[in-house]
C-alpha cells in the first residue's frame, strides 16, 4: 500500500512527502542545503552531531532535522539567525579538539568538516585553549587505517558495522571527550564490507590502506561505472586520472545495491596495474612467446580460421553486445561456458553473490545450448581453432591452471585476457591478446535479477587492446584499425602503487 | 519545621526490616491499593498534583497516563541513581525505609500494569544495596513479591541492579541503556520511554522520592496531600542540606518552605563570623542564587523558576563567604566534563572547554574575553542535546558568571598579583 502523503514548507517551499520522513529526507529532496554529520541515508538515526538545527513554525526550541518527522502543514525553516548560530557554534564545537591536520589528511578536498564549514562555519574559532590529544595512526585491520584526533564521532561506521554488516567490529571506548572509535579486541576490521566505512567517514579519520596518501582528490576525475565481480553488478564512481586508476566506490542505486559495494569489488581495478596488464598481442613459437601487435596477430588467426569452424569458450565476463555481435557472426560455431557454479560461498545476504560473473544472465539467455567444459574434453581433437574469451576477472577463475591446461590441447588457440596467462602452453598457433576492461569499453550488463546497466568507456589504457566487437570487426573487414587511444602510462608521480603504507 | 509524611519513622532502627515497617503500618496502603482499580490509582496521582523529584519535575500521573493503553508488557524503574552532586535523599529513604520504597513500586507498578520492575541503584551506594537486596528477600518470603500478591490477582517481579558510577546512568534512558546491557548513553527522543524503553517496551522511570510519595497519595487521598505544600506545587519534598552550614542533613518539607527557615532554623546557619554569599538550590545542575536572591525565595517550583532557577533535586548547597566562585565552579565544570558520555558535540566538546576555560580562570591566567566566551559557549550548549546533561553544565556556567562578575574579574591575569607572575593559587589542584 502506498504510504499517504503530507505537505509541508521548507525554507518557502511547498513539497509532498510520505508520512513518516523525517524533515531532513525533505530538505534533501527539496536540495536544500542543510549542514549534517551523523546522518546517513543508508543508516539509522543517532542524532549526535546537533548540526541538523532547524525552527519550526510554533516551536521555540530548534529541533534536529534528523530526528524530527513532518508533520501535516509544518512549516520548517534553516534560514533564522538563531539556526545559523547554532549551526556555526555546532560546528565550533566540532572543530575545537581537531587536530586540523588538513596538509597531511587524506580526505583534504572531500572532507565534509572542510565542506560544511566553509559553508555554515564561522571562520574565526574562539578556542585557544591546548586541544585534546588523542592516538593517531592505528591499524583497524588489513584494510583500514584510523586516526582517532581526526574522528569527529559521528558513529556512522559504528552504526554500519552494527547494522549493515553486523559484525559489530567497532564500538566507542571510554566517554566525554576522551572518547575514541576502535575495534573490539581481536576483532579487526577485516570485513568484506569494511571500506565502505571509509566512505562514510566524514572526515580524514578512516582511511584506507589501499587509497592512502596515493593521490590528491583534487587530481581525481570521477567516472560512473558498474562493478564486474559478481551478478549483483553494484553501481560504482571511479576516481582515476591519467596515470590510471586509483579508487572505486559505491554510487547509490536503490535497485540494486543501495549506497554500498564490498571490498572484492573494490579491489578489482588493482589488476588494471599497467605493470600486470598484458599490453601488446603475443604469439608462441616452441619456445617463446613473442610480442606483435594485435592487428598483425589478427591477421595471422584469420589465415588459421579460413574455412574452418572456430569454436568458443565463454565466460560471463562480457557485455551483451559482444555476445550478440559474436551470435551474429558464428553462429554455426560451437561454444562451451566456462563457469563456476558451485566455487563460491552462497549469498551473503548482503551483495556478494555466488556467481562472479556479471552478465551470465545474457550468455544463458544468448546461448541456451552452450556446452559444458566436459564436452570441450571430448572434442580437443577435432577442435581446428578454439578461441577462450577469458575473464576480466582472474580472482573469480580458481580453476586457471587446470582449463588452461585443457585449453592447451587444443591445435590452434586465441586466448584473450587482461594479463598474460602464465599457464598457457607455449606452442605454435598459440596467441594471446590483450583484452579491453570493463572500464575501456561501452556496453551493457544484464544482473541476476535481468536488469540491464550500461557501462562507459572511461579511458583507454592499452591501444592493443580488443572487445570482443574489435574481434569480429579485426576477423570480418580488411581495413580495420584499432583507435590508437591515447593510453596512460604517465610515470606515476608520488608512490609506486603496492609499495608497503608503513 | 518539618513535616514528616514521608520519614516519620525513620528515627526508628527497626523500621529498615520487614517486621519493623510492618509495625507501623507498612504494605497497608498496597493491600487497600490493590482493592482498587489501577486506573483510579493513575488519576488519584494525577490529581494530587505530585511532581517528579528527581529532577525534571514533571507531574507523575501524566507521564504514567502516556503509557499506551493495552495489554503490551511493560516496565516500572525505579531511578536510585542520584547522582547529582549536593543530593543524598534518596540514599536516606533506602537505607531507613527499603520496604517503604518496595510498598510503593509495588503500588505503581499495579497502577500502571506493569508485571516486572528494576532499581537501577548507585553503584557506591553498597549499604542501601544491601539492605535492599535483603529487603526484597523478606518481601519475597512474605509473599508480597511474586504471584498473586496479597491474594489478589496482581503478580510482580522486582529485581535491584547496582549502577557503575556514572553520573549519566542517572539520565532516564542512559539508564535504560545500561540496564539493557549497552554502554550508558542516553537515547534519542522521540521515541520516548513511555512508548519505547526497556528492552524496546513501554517503560516508566520514577525518582525513588517520587514513587515513596505515592503511599500517602493513596493512603490518604489526592486531596489530603494537596492540604500539604502550595496550591501549585503539593505535598512535601526531601531537601538535601549541604555545605556551609552547621546542621546539614536531610530535611522533609512542605513545598513553598522558606529557603532561609531552611538554612538558618533547622540548617543552623553559617560558622561564626562567616555570612552567607550564595546557594545552589536543586543541585549543581542549577542556576544559583546569591544571597540577596536566597532572602526571598521559598522552596517550591513556581518561586525558584520565577528567580530563573529551579527546584531539581532538592540538593541545597550552601556556600558562605569564604568561598572562591571560580573554584566552585570549576570544580563543578569539572564534574560535567568527567560525566558527560559524549555521544552530542556540544555537551563533549562543550563540558570540555568551559573546564579548561575555568582551570584558567582559576590559575589566574585569564583575560576579560573569556567572561563572554564562557556564557557563549554554554549558551550554546543548553537545549541542543539529546539530554539535559549538556545544560546541566551550562546552567551553573551562565549562572556564576553574570552573578559573580567581580570574583571572575578578580582573577583576571592583569588584577592577580603579579610578583608570582600572575598564578593566583587554586583551591584545588
Ligand atoms: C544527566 C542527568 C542525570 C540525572 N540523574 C538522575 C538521578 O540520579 N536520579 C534521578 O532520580 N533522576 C535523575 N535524572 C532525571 C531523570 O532523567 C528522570 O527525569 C527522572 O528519573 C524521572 O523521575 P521523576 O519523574 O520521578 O523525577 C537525571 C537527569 C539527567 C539529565
Ligand atoms: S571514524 Fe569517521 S565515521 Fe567513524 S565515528 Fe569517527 S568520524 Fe564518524
Ligand atoms: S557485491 Fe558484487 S557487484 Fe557488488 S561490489 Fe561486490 S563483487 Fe562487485
Ligand atoms: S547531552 Fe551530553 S551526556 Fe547527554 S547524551 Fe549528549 S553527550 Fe551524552
Ligand atoms: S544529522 Fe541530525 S544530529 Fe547529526
Amino acid at each position: 500500500m502506498p504510504k499517504k502523503k503530507i505537505s509541508c514548507q521548507i525554507n518557502g517551499h511547498s513539497i509532498q512527502v510520505e508520512e513518516g520522513s523525517t524533515i531532513i529526507q525533505a530538505f534533501k529532496k527539496l536540495n536544500q542545503r542543510i549542514c549534517h554529520y551523523c546522518w546517513h541515508p543508508g543508516l539509522s538515526v543517532s542524532g549526535v552531531c546537533r548540526l541538523c538545527m532547524v525552527e519550526i513554525e510554533g516551536q521555540g526550541k530548534l529541533q534536529i532535522a534528523c530526528n524530527t518527522q513532518v508533520q501535516e502543514g509544518m512549516k520548517v525553516s534553516n534560514q533564522s539567525e538563531k539556526v545559523k548560530t547554532a549551526v556555526r557554534w555546532g560546528l565550533e564545537y566540532h572543530l575545537i579538539n581537531h587536530p586540523l591536520d588538513c596538509p597531511i589528511c587524506d580526505q583534504a578536498g572531500e572532507c565534509e568538516l572542510q565542506d560544511q564549514y566553509m559553508e555554515f562555519g564561522s571562520y574565526d574559532s574562539s578556542m585557544s585553549e591546548r586541544k585534546v590529544k588523542k592516538r593517531k595512526v592505528l591499524d583497524l585491520g588489513s584494510k583500514i587505517v584510523l586516526d582517532t584526533e581526526r574522528c569527529i564521532l559521528c558513529t556512522r561506521c559504528v552504526r554500519f558495522t552494527d547494522e549493515v554488516t553486523k559484525t559489530h567490529e567497532l564500538g566507542i571506548f571510554n566517554r566525554g571527550d576522551r572518547s575514541e572509535i576502535g575495534c573490539f579486541e581481536d576483532k579487526p576490521l577485516n570485513n568484506n564490507y569494511a571500506i565502505n566505512t571509509v566512505d562514510i567517514c566524514p572526515v580524514g579519520a578512516l582511511t584506507s590502506k589501499h587509497f592512502r596518501f596515493k593521490q590528491r582528490v583534487w587530481y581525481l576525475k570521477t567516472a560512473q561505472s558498474i562493478c564486474t565481480g559478481c551478478s549483483t553488478a553494484c553501481n560504482t564512481y571511479v576516481d582515476y586520472n591519467e596515470e590510471g586508476i586509483w579508487r572505486v566506490r559505491p554510487r547509490f542505486n536503490k535497485e540494486v545495491n543501495g549506497h554500498w559495494m564490498c571490498d572484492k569489488g573494490r579491489f578489482l581495478f588493482q589488476d588494471m596495474d599497467r605493470k600486470k596488464r598484458l599490453h601488446m598481442a603475443l604469439e608462441a613459437n616452441d619456445k617463446f612467446w613473442n610480442f606483435l601487435e594485435t592487428k598483425v596477430a589478427f591477421e595471422k588467426i584469420k589465415t588459421l580460421l579460413e574455412n574452418k569452424t572456430a569454436h568458443f569458450v565463454l565466460t560471463g565476463q562480457y557485455t551483451n553486445e559482444e555476445y550478440e555481435i559474436l551470435l551474429k557472426h558464428f553462429s554455426n560455431s560451437v561454444f562451451y561456458i566456462w563457469s563456476q557454479e558451485g566455487q563460491f560461498p552462497k549469498f551473503d545476504k548482503l551483495l556478494l553473490r555466488e556467481d562472479r560473473n556479471p552478465n551470465t544472465k545474457t550468455l544463458k539467455k544468448l546461448f541456451p545450448k552452450i556446452k559444458p567444459l566436459t564436452k570441450l574434453e571430448k572434442n580437443k581433437n577435432e577442435i581446428p581453432l578454439l578461441f577462450v574469451l577469458g575473464p576480466e576477472n582472474l580472482i573469480f577463475y580458481p580453476d586457471l591452471e587446470e582449463k588452461t591446461k585443457l585449453f592447451s590441447q587444443v591445435k590452434s588457440l586465441v586466448w584473450l585476457g587482461l594479463v598474460k596467462n602464465k599457464f598457457l602452453v607455449c606452442k605454435e598457433n598459440f596467441f594471446q591478446i590483450p583484452m579491453k576492461s570493463s572500464f575501456e569499453k561501452t556496453g551493457t550488463f544484464t544482473n541476476y535479477k535481468g536488469l540491464e546497466q550500461k557501462i562507459d568507456k572511461i579511458q583507454s589504457f592499452n591501444s592493443q587492446a580488443v572487445s570482443v566487437e574489435d574481434i569480429i570487426k579485426l576477423l570480418k573487414t580488411d581495413n580495420f584499425k584499432l583507435k590508437e587511444d591515447r593510453a596512460y602510462f604517465k610515470q606515476n608521480q608520488f608512490l609506486n602503487s603496492n609499495q608497503k603504507i608503513w | 519545621m518539618e513535616h514528616k509524611l514521608l520519614t516519620e519513622h525513620y528515627h526508628r532502627k527497626s523500621y529498615s526490616t520487614l517486621e519493623g515497617y510492618k509495625e507501623r503500618g507498612g504494605y497497608q496502603t498496597l493491600r487497600h491499593a490493590l482493592l482498587k482499580k489501577p486506573q483510579e490509582i493513575v488519576e488519584e496521582v494525577k490529581l494530587s498534583g505530585l511532581r517528579g523529584r528527581g529532577g525534571a519535575g514533571f507531574p507523575t500521573g501524566v507521564k504514567w497516563s502516556f503509557l499506551p493503553n493495552n495489554k503490551e508488557d511493560r516496565y516500572l524503574l525505579c531511578n536510585a541513581d542520584e547522582g547529582e552532586p549536593g543530593t543524598f535523599k534518596d540514599r536516606m529513604i533506602m537505607e531507613k525505609a527499603p520496604h517503604q520504597l518496595i510498598e510503593a513500586m509495588l503500588i505503581s507498578a499495579y497502577a500502571i500494569q506493569a508485571k516486572k520492575s528494576y532499581i537501577y541503584i548507585r553503584g557506591e551506594y553498597q549499604k542501601a544495596y544491601l539492605l535492599l537486596l535483603k529487603a526484597l528477600e523478606e518481601a519475597r518470603i512474605e509473599g508480597l513479591i511474586g504471584k498473586n500478591i496479597l491474594d489478589s490477582s496482581f503478580s510482580h517481579e522486582m529485581d535491584i541492579y547496582l549502577g557503575a558510577g556514572a553520573y549519566i546512568c542517572g539520565e532516564e534512558t542512559g539508564m535504560i541503556s545500561s540496564l539493557e546491557g549497552k554502554k550508558g548513553q542516553p537515547k534519542l527522543k522521540p521515541p520516548f520511554p513511555a512508548v519505547q524503553g526497556y528492552l524496546g517496551k513501554p517503560t516508566i522511570v520514577n525518582n525513588v522520592e517520587t514513587l515513596v510519595a505515592v503511599i500517602p497519595i493513596v493512603k490518604q487521598g489526592a486531596k489530603a496531600y494537596r492540604q500539604i505544600g502550595t496550591e501549585r506545587s503539593p505535598g512535601t519534598k526531601i531537601f538535601s542540606l549541604s555545605g556551609d552550614v552547621l546542621n546539614p542533613g536531610n530535611y522533609e518539607l512542605p513545598l513553598g518552605y522558606s529557603l532561609m527557615d531552611l538554612i538558618y532554623d533547622l540548617g543552623g546557619g553559617m560558622r561564626a563570623g562567616h555570612s552567607l554569599k550564595a546557594v545552589i538550590p536543586g543541585g549543581s545542575s542549577v542556576p544559583i542564587l546569591t544571597a540577596k536572591e536566597a532572602e526571598r525565595t521559598r522552596l517550591d517550583y513556581e518561586s525558584l523558576n520565577e528567580l530563573g532557577t529551579f527546584l531539581g533535586s532538592g540538593g541545597v548547597i550552601v556556600l558562605d563567604d569564604s568561598r572562591d566562585m571560580m573554584d566552585i565552579l570549576s570544580i563543578i565544570l569539572d564534574f560535567y566534563h568527567h560525566e558527560s558520555c559524549g555521544q552530542c558535540t556540544p555537551c563533549r566538546e562543550g563540558t570540555g572547554w568551559l573546564s579548561k576555560l575555568l582551570k584558567k580562570v582559576c590559575k589566574g591566567m585569564s583575560s576579560q574575553r573569556d567572561w563572554i566566551l564562557i556564557q557563549k559557549i554554554a549558551e550554546n550548549m543548553q537545549g541542543r542535546t539529546i539530554c539535559a546533561l549538556s545544560d546541566a553544565a551550562a546552567m551553573p556556567a551562565i549562572s556564576f558568571m553574570k552573578k559573580f562578575r567581580n570574583e571572575f574579574e578578580q582573577c583576571l591575569y592583569e588584577n592577580t598579583n603579579s610578583s608570582v607572575k600572575g598564578v593566583k593559587e587554586s583551591k584545588h589542584a
